[in-house]
């Protein structure tokens, strides 16, 4: 019963990923005539060499670690009020985590209009107060889309936090109460050190995903201003669909697959034993 | 004031302020798609006569067709997933078919990023001369959509007792029909959950659309990507065109959201 899944999946991603391989290791281009020259690890060095490629994976790496921190920090926040709230209690869960089901170019978009400097709702409101802060302008765009992606994710942590929080024992924290340890000290020393697997688990899942941030580069400042939000996948496309290098991007595929494959089996082990 | 109503007045502020958060970006964008063109202009207005003209305007520019092309790829994706994805997710949760090399694949095939695949799934549309159809669209998006749902349904099978299969045995089912008709619909809540999941992770992928799909099998998130560039910024149709990719799934994910985690975490946490 695991052959329909290994062949489906053997088309779909067995396949592809060799071809993609084999394209790493030729000069195929979509403008060009003929077959592709095999050309060896020509672009692999070259993209090992590309400062462009070097910028992004900073850009992306800044991006993934601020977003991210912000929404463990944010997520654990919320998951530990939702978890002692007594009132509303659905209805508050099911509109806080809303945002995560929405398609991330909806919310890239969205953000880019209640961001307008003349249309949007946030400069308005900030112009009200006697701010005026340029939102998507050299220095801050990246740090506005990482605040995009904790608008849209948080909910993404609190789920997973708050199920962490609700599946741990109970009683330490009763006798630790009894024994008149403060809230914060028993936060400190015994829900975090139980909350860990999950917390571990829930940030790899999240910095996995952050890092192939695409929708909201192209909805707001595609790129922008300058190279300054070029993101790993959002050159990868460039390289590949505006200038058609699909060898050379292909290239740049892998070495990203490379960067991120600890990650992956990090998150694999840790799942292992939390069974 | 005693501290323990003060954390608690506190904690419900902070609450209210999440919510706000979250509901401010989405109310400002469905007032916005009633608003007329000079309506917009003004950010300040909250109270005006609703127009509908921005609503006409998107079903006038195929917006229901792009969601019914989004809509079928992701039916079609869903459910090749499900019958191949709870095969293979009982096998391995049962019998630890496939040892962890297999799990490990569908776990990593999960978070490939989609920039490794995309490049061949489009030369080889273009070879075989599918390219701006729907039928490599498929395919890509079985590339993430299986690999979510058999890991999903693992963390459901792992919680259905043996017992249950080997009395089915005992009573003369085949391991087949013991499957099919005993420990499947002990998960079919999981199953569920899996089909909604699997089918929002495709209805909201937009990176495959845009390079395998870009013009006239246009999907739904390419669809709405397009208000964006094609004459200027339409902001008023460009909302209620969110709209209609928003509201269906939103609503759908009140269903699943308590099944989500045990899915997610392919049952290494239970809710």
């Amino acid at each position: 019963m695991l052959l329909p899944l290994l062949a489906v999946s053997g088309v779909a991603v067995g396949l592809p990923l060799a071809y993609a391989f084999y394209l790493s290791l030729t000069n195929f281009s979509l403008t060009q005539q003929g077959p592709a020259g095999f050309v060896g690890v020509d672009n692999y060095q070259g993209s090992l060499t590309n400062e462009g490629l070097w910028s992004a994976i900073g850009t992306t790496a800044t991006y993934v670690v601020i977003a991210v921190t912000l929404e463990t920090i944010l997520g654990l926040l919320i998951a530990l009020s939702l978890q002692k709230q007594k009132w509303a209690r659905d209805i508050t869960r099911s509109m806080l985590l809303a945002p995560m089901f929405i398609t991330p170019i909806a919310v890239g978009l969205t953000f880019r209009f209640l961001l307008n400097d003349q249309l949007g709702a946030i400069p308005y409101l900030l112009d009200g107060v006697g701010i005026s802060y340029d939102f998507l302008g050299t220095g801050n765009a990246l740090l506005t889309l990482a605040l995009i992606d904790v608008w849209q994710w948080t909910p993404f942590m609190v789920l997973l936090l708050l199920a962490g929080l609700e599946s741990i024992p109970k009683q330490p924290m009763e006798a630790a109460r009894v024994d008149g340890a403060g809230a914060l000290y028993i936060f400190r020393r015994i829900t975090l050190p139980l909350l860990v697997p999950i917390l571990s688990v829930a940030i790899l899942l999240r910095s996995l995903d952050a890092l192939k941030v695409f929708e909201y580069v192209y909805a707001t400042t595609r790129g922008g201003p300058g190279t300054e939000t070029e993101t790993i996948q959002y050159f990868t496309y460039q390289t590949g669909i505006q200038f058609f290098r699909l060898g050379e991007a292909s290239s740049m595929a892998f070495i990203l697959l490379a960067i991120v494959l600890p990650l992956i089996i990090i998150l694999f082990r840790r799942l292992d034993r939390a069974k | 004031m005693s501290s323990r109503t003060l954390m608690s007045a506190l904690r419900g502020a902070f609450l209210i302020s999440a919510l706000a958060a979250v509901l401010f970006p989405l109310t400002w964008v469905t007032l916005a798609s009633f608003k007329t063109p000079q309506q917009l202009n003004d950010p300040s207005l909250i109270v005006f006569q609703p127009s509908l003209i921005n609503w006409s305007y998107v079903f006038e520019a195929g917006i229901l067709q792009a969601a019914g092309r989004s809509a079928f790829v992701a039916g079609i994706t869903v459910l090749i997933s499900a019958i191949v994805g709870s095969a293979a997710a009982y096998v391995i949760s049962t019998y630890k078919a496939g040892g962890s090399a297999t799990r490990f694949g569908i776990l990593a095939a999960q978070v490939l990023p989609p920039a490794v695949l995309v490049f061949p799934f489009l030369t080889l549309a273009y070879v075989l001369r599918v390219n701006d159809t729907l039928i490599p669209l498929i395919f890509a998006h079985l590339s993430f959509v299986l690999p979510v749902v058999t890991w999903f349904l693992i963390g459901f099978f792992d919680s259905v007792p043996r017992s249950l299969e080997e009395q089915a045995r005992v009573d003369g089912f085949t391991r087949f029909k013991a499957f099919l008709l005993v420990v499947l619909p002990q998960v079919y809540p999981g199953l569920g959950a899996a089909v909604i999941f699997g089918f929002t992770l495709s209805w909201n992928d937009m990176f495959y659309g845009l390079i395998l799909t870009p013009s006239k099998s246009a999907i739904l998130p390419v669809a709405i990507a397009g208000f964006n560039t094609f004459r200027g910024v339409e902001l008023g149709s460009m909302s209620a065109a969110i709209l209609v990719a928003v509201v269906p799934v939103v609503i759908a994910s009140f269903f699943i959201q308590k099944r989500l985690v045990q899915g997610i975490s392919g049952g290494a946490v239970k809710y």
